[in-house]
This record gives structure tokens, sequence and C-alpha cells, in this order.
């Protein structure tokens, strides 16, 4: 027998169970349940990268062509000065047929015939025999869109798109220019401000106004009939502000036809065309000699010749009746060649250049519309100082002329014209001394109002109107010819002026039955104009355009001082 | 006591923000039906102004004149327009100058 006591007895401690609070236990479920979240956190993040991916990416077709889809999007409307709209944007609906998709192609015909009864449904049905799709009608009006769609055939498909209209039909043609089909600007604003119509919502208010675009327009036309010019361009303008009211440029043409213009004729005269305008450069001439202190206006020239031989050209006045002796403001008043060459003289090439450069006549200028012809590089020289100082061989804008005349008249301030209309005003800055204008200003009056003056016809009571006469011989291949480029550059009212307007007619004729009626208070008529020159033909028109506006900028137009 | 605080005061801060959420969500739909209809009626405007530019445009103006009014509408020269002015009771009428009123 084997004593217990003296047994050995293996203990197992591993069966026995005892419960204690683990940390280590508690962490790993801890852990755990941070995991499952963890990856649920990663697996949400990953989705929503995926959906962001998918909200921001674009689709192909808009990746190969990007401006097309932004273009068709919408396309800021233009107003006039008043708010008037001289642009709108309107969605069209387009309608097509599939014919593979008709159910009852003769039902639809029918009735298609019904709502379009003038269209020629011949036509339509060798295009339903083609079997391809083709467009019905394009631009169709509300109420025909619902009776159509009211057919519920599934053949027939619309689509939407964006239109142009244009209710001032040809007014602002040079001025507002195209858009292609793929609704990018192509002419005009339409070009120079495509990114901005394009992103812009809201309305681009321009200086212009379209009652005096429409009065110079009517004019214009009708003086273009009377002297059979070519063409023909005028600019009214602030002074002060450089707000251009009207810019007409002839022939136009009517902006809703959607045409393709190619004809050269139809260039913008009023920024695009570099003339010669001749003799009122003989204004920019003495204005440089007063500005330089030279002479003054009481300045007497003696003994000036009838002509002047330059390189081997002869210089010659024009008019053999002007006198020999003549103060510079009789020069001119009368428009004197010589006495013109003998001030550009005295004020010497670099002088005259540098107050050229600074009206903004030679180079090219900022302007609102990408239309804007550059200056004929003028090569100076003794010679050419000399024909300059009369306007010969000198090129520039219209649209510069205009420019260099408001800083003449204005007290000396430079002005740069603008189309767009600004809501913050430019500092003013003076680049002429102020007895420029004072000077030059009687001067100018005394050319419309005195016989002397070649401007007489625009002398229109109660305006105070004051200008400059420039009558050019036109240059074509190369060569002077006898066809005429006569401009008129009138500035009222002289006293404080606030308005320039130049008128300027290409290639004018003489009208023989034309009866011109003086202003001079005599009543006198004349049948005929005696010779084409602007004095006969710009003149008379600009003081018709102004016996029009006249009433319209007095009672209207207290703004743009 | 103060983890009772704590919990009513965030407890509050909840169901007030729900409720000023739930309101503003009514204001803000309301926002946008507004500024819907608001497109819809300037959409309309522009689209009569537009005929209104059309139908009173110069062109059409001139063509109306003629067609309606060719001897009751006559051109005035600047001459035949008066400026009228009230000076304590009296009427004073003077010449319009193409200066406009600002320099008279």
């Amino acid at each position: 027998m084997i004593n217990n006591t003296n047994r050995f007895i293996p203990h197992d401690n591993n069966d026995e169970f005892k419960y204690s609070k683990n940390k280590a236990d508690l962490d790993i479920k801890f852990n755990r349940v941070a995991f499952i979240f963890f990856v649920f956190f990663v697996i949400s993040v990953i989705y929503s990268i995926h959906l962001i991916h998918l909200g921001s990416r674009k689709s192909d077709h808009q990746n190969k062509n990007p401006s097309k889809i932004i273009n068709k999007l919408k396309r800021a409307d233009i107003v006039d000065r008043h708010g008037n709209f001289l642009v709108k944007t309107v969605s069209s609906i387009d309608i097509g047929i599939n014919p593979a998709e008709t159910i009852n192609q003769k039902k639809l015909l029918l009735n298609l015939g019904y709502i379009f009864p003038n269209k020629n449904y011949e036509l339509i049905q060798s295009k339903f025999k083609k079997n391809k799709f083709f467009w019905f009608e394009k631009k169709i009006s509300d109420e025909n869109y619902e009776k159509i769609m009211m057919l519920g055939d599934k053949s027939i498909k619309s689509e939407e798109k964006l239109t142009r209209v244009y209710p001032q039909k040809n007014l602002f043609s040079h001025v507002i220019g195209q858009i292609d089909d793929n609704n990018n600007g192509i002419s005009g604003l339409e070009k120079s401000l495509d990114e901005k119509l394009k992103k812009n919502k809201e309305t681009i208010q321009l200086t212009v106004d379209k009652n005096i675009q429409f009065l110079i327009r009517q004019e214009l036309i009708k003086y273009n009939k009377i002297f059979q010019t070519k063409g023909s361009a005028a600019i009214l303008m602030s002074v002060n502000t450089g707000e251009i009211i009207s810019i007409v440029s002839l022939p136009d043409f009517d902006l809703n036809k959607r045409v393709k213009i190619v004809d050269v004729n139809f260039i913008n005269r009023a920024t695009k065309g570099i003339y010669e305008f001749g003799s009122v450069f003989k204004t920019f001439t003495l204005a440089a000699a007063i500005n330089e202190k030279i002479i003054e206006p009481e300045t007497e020239f003696v003994d000036l010749p009838k002509s002047l031989t330059c390189a081997g050209f002869p210089i010659r006045e024009y008019d053999n009746k002007i006198p020999s002796t003549l103060t510079a403001e009789q020069i001119l008043i009368r428009s004197g060649n010589i006495g013109s060459v003998r001030i550009g003289q005295k004020i010497g090439q670099e002088k005259y250049k540098l107050f050229l450069s600074k009206l903004g006549i030679i180079g090219g200028i900022n302007f609102d519309i990408e239309e804007v012809g550059i200056p004929v590089k003028f090569k100076w020289g003794k010679c050419p100082l000399a024909t300059a100082s009369f306007g010969h061989g000198i090129t520039t804008t219209l649209i510069q002329l205009v420019k260099a005349y408001s800083i003449i008249v204005n007290g000396g301030f430079n002005v740069d014209p603008v189309l767009v209309k600004k809501n913050k005003k430019n500092k003013k800055e003076k680049i002429l001394n102020q007895d420029v204008s004072k000077k030059i200003l009687p001067i100018l009056r005394k050319i419309v109002s005195t016989k002397e003056g070649t401007a007489n016809l625009a002398n229109i009571n109660g305006y105070e109107v004051g200008g400059k006469t420039g009558t050019a011989n036109k240059i074509l291949k190369g060569v002077y010819s006898n066809k005429k480029i006569n401009t008129f550059v009138s500035v009222f009212p002289i006293t404080k002026p606030k308005f320039i307007l130049a008128v300027m007619l290409e290639e004018p004729q003489i009208n023989k039955d034309y009866i011109y009626e003086y202003r001079d208070g005599s009543n006198f008529r004349l049948k005929g104009s005696p010779r084409n020159t602007a004095g006969w033909n710009s003149v008379e028109a600009a003081g018709h355009i102004i016996e029009k506006i006249g009433p319209i900028l007095a009672t209207k137009y207290n703004e743009v001082y | 006591m103060t983890k009772f605080v704590v919990f009513i005061l965030i407890f509050t801060l909840i169901i007030s923000t729900s409720i000023i959420k739930n309101s503003t969500k009514g204001i803000e739909d309301e926002i946008y039906t507004v500024k819907e209809n608001l497109l819809f009626l300037e959409s309309r405007f522009k689209d009569t102004k537009l005929e209104f530019d059309f139908l009173s445009s110069s062109e059409k103006l001139m063509e109306y004149q003629q067609l309606y009014f060719e001897n009751s509408l006559q051109i005035k020269s600047l001459q035949e327009i008066k400026t009228l002015e009230i000076y304590n009771d009296e009427i004073k009428i003077g010449d319009l100058k193409i200066s406009g009123k600002n320099d008279q």
C-alpha cells in the first residue's frame, strides 16, 4: 500500500480558470474595430475621389473642342448709350427629320404641310427617299415648335441654338461686326470683345446713339447719291470724353442676313481706310507753330510766291486769287498751300513730327475694334516736311483725324476715342498749351462764317460751327489720280466745343442739278456745284447733318459734357 | 451637475441648429423659386424689349410717320425750341443752346 502522504501527485495548473480584466485583450478588440473603421474610411475615400473625378472630368468631345461648347452657352447682348438693343442673343430651335424613324411618312408630310404650307414638299419627299437625316426648318417660332412637337413623330428631332438678332439692321454693321457659325466673333466688336461677350452675363453698353446714327447715315446716303460717291464715312464724337456718338461707314450691310463680306468696298472707311486728307492738316501746322510759340495768328507772311518747287515737283496755290501777303490766320482761313509750307519750315521737321505723334496722327491708335488702319510710314525730309505742312503725301485714318482735332479744340487734353462705355473717367492729361485752342478756335469759326472761308455752307444758325475742309487727290496704284477724297472736320459750338463731326466723301462727282442754298442770310440759290472740292460737297453734307442732329444734341446731351 | 448642464447645452444646441437649418432650407427654397421666376421674367422682358426696340427703331418710326403722320409731324429747328424756367413764380423763356443747360 502506498502511503498517500509520500505519493507524488503532479499538480496541473492548466485547467484552472481564473478571470481577470486583461488590458491587452481590450486593446486587441479596440484595434479590430478601429481597423474595420479604417478600412471603411479608406474605401469611402477611394469612392469619393472617384466620384469627384467623374464629376469634374470633361467628355472626350468637350476635350477635343472646348471653345465650341462654351461658345454655345451664351453671348452677351450689346446696347446703345440709352439702353436700346443693338444686338440680342435669342435661343432658336432647328427642326430636323430622320426618315429612318418615321412611323407614317404620308401622314407626317400631310401634317407638316398644314404647319409649313410654303415649303417645297417635292424636295422634302426626295430627301425622305435618301433615308438620311436632314434639317427641315431652321429657327422656327415657338408656336410652330409646339405644333410640330404635338405631332408626336419620333423622327422629328429638335436642337436648340443661339442666334444673334440685330434690330437696327445696317445701322451699326461696321461697329458690331459679324460672328461665324461657331459663335466666334470675326469682325468689329464681336471680334474684339469676343471673350468678354462669352463670359459676361451683363449687357455691354456702347457710347453710340441709334437715333443720331440713323440721321447721320440717312443724310450720308442722300449725299452719296447726289454726288455719286464710291463710299463715305462720318464720325460724331464728344471732344472732352472721346465718346463716339455716331460712326458711319458706307456702304454697309444688314447683319441679320449673315452674308460673307468679301468686297473691299465694304471696308470700314471711318477706322480702317487710310487716306491723304489734304488741307485739314494745315490746322495741325498752325497749331504746332502756336504750341511752340513760333508764330501768332497775327504773324504776317509777306511776298508769298504763287508756287514753289521741291525736289523737281511744283507746289501751287489751289486758288490764284490768294493774296501774296497773309497773316498766319488768313493762311488757314484761305487754305493757303505756300503759306502753310512757310509755317511748317519755321517749325522744323523734328518739332512738327513730335507734334503730330502727340496728336496720334502718325502711327496706329488703340481702339475698341480691331479694324483700325495704320498710316503709311512717312519718310521725313526737307520736301516731305513742306508737303506734310499742307497735308500732301501724309496719310492717316478718319478716326485719328477726329482725335487730333479734339485735342486741338478741347484745351489741349489728350483724348482717346471710345466705343464701349466706361464707368470710370480717365484722368485728363494735358499735352498742348492752353493757347492753342484759344487761338485756333476763332480761326476755325471764320473758315465757316466769313466769305474768305471755304466752309460757308455749314454755317448753321444757332450752332456756332467751325471747321476745316480738306480736298485731296486719291492715290490709285501708287499714282495721284483725278479722283478726290473730300473731308470736312467741324467743331461746334465754337465758344465751348462739345462735339466734333467729320464727314468724308470718297470719289465724289460734280452734280450739275443740285441746288445750294447759301447760309449767309442772302437766300441766294446756286444750281450745280462749281468745283469738286470739300467746300461744295462734304461741307454741304455736314451742314445738313448738323441741322438734323443739332436739336437732339441740344436737348438730350448734357451728360456727355 | 456640470455634466448634466453640458449635456443640456449640447442637446439644446443640436435642437436649435436643426430647427434653424430646417427653416433656412425653406427660405433657400423660396429664394431659389423667386430667382427662377425672376430669370424667366427677365428673359420675357428682354424679348419684349427687343420687339419694342425693333418696332420703335428709327427706320420703323420714319415708316410710321409717312404712313400715319405725314402732315402732322414736322422737323423743328433749334430756334423754334425754347427753354422754360421758373424763378420765384416767374416764368422765363429762353433760347435753347447747343451747349446745353449746364452752360447756360
